[in-house]
């Protein structure tokens, strides 16, 4: 064949309209580099997020209660329903859930010897595998007089930066706060009882004072209203914190959580809409490249139907004719999605560079999505080629 | 390759063709491989319609050609062309080079459709230009060429490929008696070689070949 298409080439004469053609060539690298550069910054994005993200698995679990509005203040509507309950257990980002039980009873609070403190506080209760405090200690059956406690982080230091230095009160280190027995009387009004409270860890997690499960039953069936606990506050265990449909789920059911935990879910949502919308022009773009070029391929063959009827008549199969014609273009573009390709590997390898001075690593080889998008693009212009090949020869011959 | 005319009328002689006795139009004829077949034509009776009837580029037509008992409708467009490389070769009245190439690149464009192991040999090529008197000009533009030039490139072309059928249609009107002759001893030699048929089309009675069966259209 390959004389043959030696003397096609003098008969079908592709160099009409070359400008054209270049811009055709031009819009397919601009198009297929676009979709390159926002499938890499996706990639690259993700890679940053999970790699931080690793670090501190804290950010897994997230706190979730209704937000108290001037509606909801009075009732109990601030409290999940079942329904509301199964429906959050049931979303696909969560990993589990656990409620957390409030105290139905009152709860006093006194320090021991001259402390001369004494409060009214509460408790709450959250199952075992959602605490981040380990110690042999955290365990209550009925009879115990001891109580293990656990407090907030944050309530550690509101009192010893707050309080404590406001009112002349002495400093205290999560080690002497361990050691002090506290008395805790938890009453219904008629009833009381007197319990020794020993704080045994601090949680960074759950802003609350938290007492052993089976404590909390046994004393809400003892002190408590005698109604079922409702759930105020739920913890959940999250695979990415950062997921959007997880904040969207939230907002939805006026639902709120610790907002710094979302944080990377703001950004994410922004990466996201810029890559989209890079895509989205790399997409726009690369359809009318195809168009330019399926224009241009029926060009060549209009302004050569009189050379391609007469080559049928001589008895060139239109088979031989869309060969030689698609072997005129295919290398064109082939070129076109390696050169964007690896000006996108440039561009990548350029970044990981630029990023590494600012302590964030992001790998400075193209992702796997990124070759396979190149790919893509270039098996989708070859078929519109081949489609557009041969409706024209068709047409002719 | 038998040939077969089964009640072939064109579309637009209809009238014409039915109103006067011809050989050819209305008739059943059969064609047998290997026969040198003259058609003998006044001009307007639809001599180079019934050629492109044959080689299948014109379809307005009532009635059948068939090849082996093959009508050519049934044919795809694949089998249309490996038939145009394989087993039937035609000179056109008009000719049919193309301007932008050379003599040369005119014959060896039909000599590689088929691959680019040639049935005729490029020394053959030469022998057959050099019988024909246009060695000199295999390489001009064929823009450039005389009629006559032109007719006998067209002839060489024919003649490259492996067919059973050769249709002609005036293959000599712009020749004198000299090349004519000797344009008609090169296509007997080339016919018998490959035990083909042809069927040739003209104005006139004439000597040039040993046919075996005429018509009148």
């Amino acid at each position: 064949m390959k004389i043959f298409f030696q003397l096609l080439h003098k008969i079908i004469r592709t160099g009409v309209g070359r400008t054209r053609f270049v811009m055709a060539v031009l819009g397919l690298a601009i198009a297929t580099l676009l979709m390159l550069v926002a499938v890499q910054t996706w990639a690259d994005f993700e890679q940053l997020l999970y790699n931080q993200r690793n670090t501190s698995d804290s950010a897994d679990f997230l706190v979730i209660n209704k937000k108290v509005t001037h509606t909801n203040s009075a009732d109990n509507q601030h409290m999940f329903s079942p329904a509301e309950l199964a429906d959050l257990q049931s979303q696909p980002f969560v990993k589990s859930a656990g409620n957390i039980t409030s105290s139905q009873y009152k709860v006093a609070v006194a320090a021991p010897g001259n402390l001369q403190f004494t409060s009214e506080m509460f408790f709450e209760a959250v199952p075992d595998s959602f605490i981040d405090v380990q110690d042999g200690d955290w365990h209550w059956q009925a009879g115990n007089r001891l109580v293990p406690i656990i407090l907030s982080n944050d309530f550690l230091n509101l009192y010893n930066y707050g309080f404590a230095l406001s009112q002349g009160l002495p400093q205290l280190s999560p080690e002497s706060v361990k050691v002090i027995p506290m008395q805790i009387t938890i009453s219904n009004g008629a009833h009381s009882e007197q319990f020794i409270g020993k704080v045994v860890g601090f949680s960074d997690r759950i802003a609350s004072f938290l007492v052993p499960q089976p404590f909390m039953q046994w004393a809400n069936a003892n002190y408590g209203s005698g109604q079922p606990a409702a759930t105020s506050r739920v913890i959940v265990k999250v695979t990415d914190p950062s997921n959007p449909a997880l904040v969207k789920y939230l907002n939805d059911h006026d639902y709120t959580t610790n907002q710094d935990k979302l944080r990377h879910s703001r950004t994410k949502q922004v990466v996201q809409i810029i890559v989209s919308v890079i895509g989205f022009f790399g997409l726009v773009l690369l359809f009318f490249a195809m168009l330019v070029f399926s224009m241009f391929i029926q060009l060549i063959v209009a302004s050569c139907r009189q050379e391609i009827a007469l080559l049928v008549i001589l008895g060139a199969a239109p088979g031989q004719l869309r060969r030689f014609l698609l072997r005129q273009f295919s290398p064109l573009y082939l070129i076109t999605g390696v050169g964007a390709l690896l000006l996108a590997a440039g561009l990548q390898y350029w970044t990981s560079k630029a990023l590494q001075g600012h302590d964030f690593y992001v790998s400075p080889w193209v992702s796997v999505y990124t070759v396979l998008s190149a790919l893509l693009i270039m098996a989708a212009v070859y078929v519109v080629n081949v489609r557009s090949i041969r409706k024209y020869v068709a047409l002719y011959s | 390759m038998t040939i077969q005319l089964d009640h072939l009328i064109p579309v637009p002689l209809r009238d014409k063709v039915l109103q006067q006795a011809s050989g050819v139009w209305n008739q059943a004829l059969t064609w047998q491989a290997g026969q040198f077949v003259k058609i003998n034509a006044p001009s307007g009776t639809g001599k180079t319609t019934l050629m492109h009837y044959l080689y299948n580029i014109r379809y307005d037509y009532t009635g059948s050609i068939s090849l082996d008992g093959r009508p050519w409708p049934t044919f795809s467009k694949n089998e249309v062309a490996g038939l145009r490389q394989q087993q039937l070769s035609v000179i056109f009245q008009d000719l049919r080079l193309f301007d932008q190439l050379t003599a040369w690149e005119n014959i060896n464009l039909k000599r590689s459709m088929s691959g680019d192991q040639p049935f005729c040999s490029e020394e053959r090529v030469q022998e057959m230009a050099g019988a024909l008197q246009v060695s000199h000009i295999l390489h001009q533009s064929a823009k450039t060429l005389s009629y006559g030039e032109r007719q006998r490139i067209a002839i060489i072309r024919a003649l490259v490929q492996p067919f059973v059928w050769l249709f002609m249609d005036e293959p000599f009107s712009h020749l004198d008696e000299v090349n004519t002759a000797r344009a008609a001893q090169l296509i007997t030699e080339e016919c018998r070689h490959r035990q083909a048929g042809f069927v040739l089309t003209d104005l006139d009675t004439d000597q040039h070949f040993d046919y075996h069966v005429h018509h009148h259209l």
